[in-house]
């Protein structure tokens, strides 16, 4: 018996383990490659550098603006997810609470646009952003995502609200506060946790997104993190050192943000998904 | 009192900031959309005729599109059964054993957080660079393929990459279903002298149905918009063999003839192709949750 | 009770649109900030002597010679601020090659035109029927560019782009593996048959094929192409356009392009263009079926690179065996721009007499004006030797609907997955549908 257990113990972490060694190998070879001279790289992919070629970052670090981008990027993500959460949790709840024919037309609308493909709406999208000014605006762009995002965060504070007792808020005295009040003292807090997941999931929509700015922002004071990296796969296509480190430089924001936030992220991720 | 007088009155106010960004940037594109599939605009000249349906009628006998389609169909079975059972196969194997849970579940879930069209570019080094050295001096030739180059070939490293990009996911969205499931219950049946595989079968199985509905959603809608994986891979080549619908409208309507109002028509078929396809999905499971 | 449902809704609906336009002057706030400023400083420019302020965007699709425009840009501005008291800010976008299209083509149709902006010399017609290009022939740059160049940025007769890259091109062959084996240029198909014999018995791969993006293999039809109709059938374009030719008449071409192929480095599909240029530098083949604008890469990766240029032949006719003479990269002025003085400075100050051949040079684009004065490279003097001896032709117009189909059905039949007969097939359907569709 006891064998048998070690036996398939075995087995089982040695599946774990391929799986581990294919997820990070894509990752790990850009980074050992990275540090390489690209004659090294030509000459052999899979040794370990001879020596750290930094200047490879340091290249492409003053070449992407990578502050500057990096900041652009957090201001994008940062004021979409918040536009997000308000306008979504707002009209979340009250959907869920009213029960009128209006409410499930309403409902029904968020939902069902969830399905059309972003290609169909590019084109006619971009000329509303250029009619309203907002084109190279970082701000108006948070706007156009607030409005392509909340369909989706609607459908998930409703499937909350659903699962929140009622008298909850009865007991809250909804009668005699204003519904705004009840609203961010009693109802917000009560959603704190789909919140997290809306916000997790945004964020990271927003901050990997890459056809949209591509085609809002042409001012490269405006670029985002993945518009300078684009940039530059153009400008070293046959250097595979820098575009290598320009990718390691990219992915390094949401490593460190996911090795941070990496239990909200997990739970929230599961939570939303599960709730939704 | 009042509220409750006039309910839409105030479910409306609610409404009203996210009814306004979403009219503006989702509704109105789209809607316009339908209007411009109607018209021969082609994305340089200022003026455009109303065509009718002529569009439509055009994209039936248009086996570019048909091709794609199929592509997408073919792309889509594959992606939702391999992330599905690889994703289910680890928070199973996670689940089971007490040690590592979370660095297993950190680890798998990384490439997630990551852009496809970043990751995408990782995957194109080891696709052309790092398998051919494999190959070359480890004596490893069944690595020695065309990767990008042979459709056959270049459809499993798309399904490699997209995989990789989309277990992670689904993975999490398992575990937390596993977690979920009753140990008595298992235990229970252990006991009556069930093996590990009856036991997954026939007791955890039937208790992650909502989870299976979830992922499967997820990954057919996810599939059927496949842009970035085979855009940074292959481009849709060699030639057309690797194109999906979303790419093949895509370069009806940025490359070649840039016929703008056509490629807006074929979105339209596409959407509605997605749409019914989501739809049975949903009767279907939701008929089988009912059944459990 | 209805109409108090009804009430509810207008009172709705009034508050939604109010915070509409709320929503509307924020954002119109936000982005008119900017455009007040520039006003502002306008103004004050007026009365005094402070210089005026003005922005140029202008796009462009070569993303590797960045630097060297970037300084260029910096340059304008500063001889802007000195000549016309014009602070100009210079707005340079370089999308990378691929995206570029798009980006042009939406910025075009939002009415967000750049003020200048590269293009195709083989799109000109396209775009002018849109109303998209200005007309240059009045300005000073117009008497410079050289004649033959002239004509291939011009329609009826309007200069219509400032030509940038222009170049004489066929193949590219390394001169010192050639000499290695006593090898010389090849003038009919029969001799490239032999060279290739000659490198692979002694080891050398005759060419090096890089098809992953789909221009590279198109080449070899741009250049088959030119060489049939130039030398054999002169009228078959003009008659494809009225749908009365067929790919058929000009199946020959197949028969040097299954030689390429059949004598070419392996995966080609996985050898992007620029790796495709580094892979020949290092003497990788023999042979290469690109234009002289890869000379920018291959030299940099091998200063010591002996770089020749021939004429692709087709078959045993040597009348056929000609270079190709094309304007790829040409810089248009948008006709609706707010800025036309600056952009027609702009573009005037590309072909600037004295700045101008340092820019080229350092991105070793060919002379293409008289303001041009510096020495070209050994390659470049091959392939003018072919113009000179009259063994040349202008790059066919082909739609860029049919050269991509080409581009694509090549990498297609490379892999095996489609036969001449359908390539021949599809082709023709191509062409007729786009001309369907003037």
């Amino acid at each position: 018996m006891k064998k048998k257990q070690l036996i398939s113990n075995c087995l089982v972490y040695s599946f774990l383990f391929i799986g581990a060694l294919y997820t990070l190998f894509p990752l790990f070879m850009a980074l050992m490659n990275s540090l390489k001279t690209n004659g090294e790289l030509l000459t052999n992919v899979m040794s370990l550098p001879q020596q750290l070629h930094a200047e490879n970052y340091t290249r492409t670090f003053e070449k992407m603006k990578y502050f500057r981008s990096l900041g652009n990027t957090v201001l994008l993500a940062g004021v979409s997810v918040t536009l997000i959460i308000l306008f979504s949790a707002l009209a979340g709840w009250k959907l869920c609470r009213t029960k009128t024919k209006l409410s499930r037309f309403l409902f029904g609308l968020f939902v069902f646009s969830m399905l059309i493909p972003f290609s169909s709406i590019m084109i006619p999208l971009y000329k509303v952003t250029l009619v309203l000014h907002m084109k190279n605006s970082l701000f108006g762009l948070s706007l156009v995502y607030a409005g392509l995002g909340v369909s989706m965060a609607i459908f998930l504070y409703h499937g909350f609200v659903k699962g929140i007792p009622i008298e909850l808020e009865e007991s809250a005295g909804i009668d005699g506060s204003s519904s705004l009040q009840t609203f961010f003292y009693i109802i917000m807090p009560l959603l704190k946790p789909i919140t997290t997941t809306i916000c997790i999931t945004n964020v990271l929509w927003v901050w990997n997104d890459f056809l949209l700015p591509l085609i809002i922002i042409s001012n490269n004071k405006k670029y985002t993190l993945l518009l300078s990296t684009n940039t530059l796969f153009g400008q070293y296509s046959s250097d595979w050192t820098a575009i290598l480190s320009a990718l390691i430089l990219a992915a390094i924001p949401v490593i460190i943000f996911y090795a941070v936030f990496q239990k909200q992220i997990l739970k929230g991720i599961a939570e939303g998904a599960v709730k939704g | 009192m009042k509220n409750k007088k006039n309910p839409n009155r105030s479910l409306l106010i609610f409404c009203a900031p996210a009814l306004l960004v979403y009219k503006i940037f989702k509704l109105y594109p789209a809607v316009s959309g339908i209007f411009y599939a109607l018209t021969d605009w082609n994305g340089i000249n200022k003026t455009y005729h109303f065509v009718g349906f002529s569009n439509f009628i055009e994209i039936c006998g248009d086996s570019y599109f048909w091709n794609a389609m199929w592509f997408t169909l073919k792309y889509v079975l594959a992606i939702v059964v391999v992330a599905n059972v690889v994703a289910l196969l680890l928070a199973v194997a996670i689940e089971s054993r007490p040690k590592g849970k979370g660095f297993f579940r950190t680890i798998f879930y990384m490439p997630n957080m990551i852009s496809m069209v970043i990751g995408g570019y990782m995957w194109m080094f080891i696709f052309t660079k790092v398998l051919y050295y494999m190959a070359d001096n480890w004596n490893m030739k069944f690595l020695d393929k065309s990767w990008i180059g042979n459709p056959k070939y270049s459809f499993v490293a798309i399904i490699t990459v997209a995989a990789w990009g989309a277990v992670g996911y689904l993975m999490i969205i398992y575990m937390a279903a596993l977690q979920g499931v009753p140990t008595e219950l298992k235990a229970a049946a252990s006991l009556d002298g069930a093996n590990a595989w009856k036991i997954f079968w026939n007791v955890t199985f039937p208790l992650i149905g909502h989870a299976v509905t979830i992922c499967v959603f997820w990954s057919l809608n996810s599939g059927f918009q496949v842009f970035d994986v085979i855009y940074a891979l292959t481009g849709g080549g060699p030639g057309r063999a690797t194109q999906s619908a979303a790419i093949n409208i895509y370069e009806e309507a940025f490359k070649g003839n840039i016929r703008y109002g056509y490629a807006t028509a074929k979105s339209m078929v596409l959407f509605l192709i997605v749409l019914l396809i989501t739809m049975i999905q949903l009767r279907i499971s939701k008929g089988k949750e009912e059944e459990l | 009770m209805k109409s108090k449902k009804f009430l509810a809704c207008i009172l709705a609906g009034v508050m939604a649109m109010s915070m509409a336009a709320c929503g509307g002057t924020d954002v119109a706030t936000a982005g008119d900030e900017a455009a007040a400023n520039g006003s502002e400083a306008m103004e004050t420019g007026a009365s005094t002597e402070a210089p005026t302020e003005a922005e140029l965007n202008i796009m462009m699709s070569f993303p590797q010679y960045m630097d060297q425009w970037e300084s260029y840009c910096h340059k304008f501005e500063e001889k802007m601020l000195a000549e016309k008291n014009v602070k100009v800010t210079v707005n340079l976008e370089m999308p990378s090659s691929d995206q570029y299209e798009t980006i042009l083509q939406t910025r075009l149709t939002g009415d967000d035109a750049p003020d200048l902006f590269t293009l195709h010399a083989n799109n000109i017609g396209t775009y002018n029927q849109a109303g998209n290009l200005a007309d240059l022939s009045g300005e000073a740059l117009a008497g410079k560019i050289y004649e033959n160049v002239k004509e291939t940025v011009s329609v009826d007769g309007k200069l219509l782009a400032v030509p940038i890259e222009s170049q004489a091109w066929g193949v590219l062959y390394n001169k010192d593996i050639f000499a290695q084996y006593d090898l010389t240029p090849p003038e009919t198909l029969s001799d490239l048959k032999s060279i290739c014999e000659t490198l692979n018995s002694n080891g050398v791969t005759p060419f090096l094929l890089a098809f992953q993006e789909q221009w590279v293999p198109q080449l070899m039809t741009g250049l088959t192409l030119g060489d049939i109709v130039s030398g054999k059938i002169p009228d078959w374009l003009e008659r494809m356009y009225k749908d009365e030719g067929s790919y058929e008449e000009v199946k020959e071409i197949f028969d040097v392009i299954d030689l390429i192929m059949a004598n070419g480095t392996d995966r080609a599909m996985e050898e992007g263009s620029e790796a495709g240029s580094a892979d020949f530098a290092i003497g990788k083949a023999a042979m290469y079926v690109q234009g002289t604008w890869a000379a920018n890469t291959i030299m940099a990766t091998n200063p010591d690179m002996n770089l020749g240029v021939f004429a692709l032949p087709i078959n045993d006719d040597p009348n056929c065996t000609r270079v190709n003479l094309s304007t790829s990269t040409t810089l248009a002025v948008y006709p609706g721009t707010q800025n036309m003085d600056l952009a027609l400075a702009f573009a005037n100050y590309v072909l600037d007499d004295a700045d101008s051949s340092e820019l080229f040079q350092s991105c070793s684009f060919n002379p293409l004006a008289t303001c041009h004065n510096y020495e070209s490279s050994s390659w470049v003097k091959e392939a003018s030797e072919y113009v000179a001896a009259g063994k040349a032709y202008q790059d066919l117009v082909i739609p860029s609907a049919v050269t991509d189909e080409q581009g694509r059905l090549l990498q297609e039949y490379y892999v095996g997955d489609t036969t001449v007969e359908e390539i021949i097939q599809k082709l023709d359907l191509a062409f007729q549908n786009t001309n369907s569709l003037k």
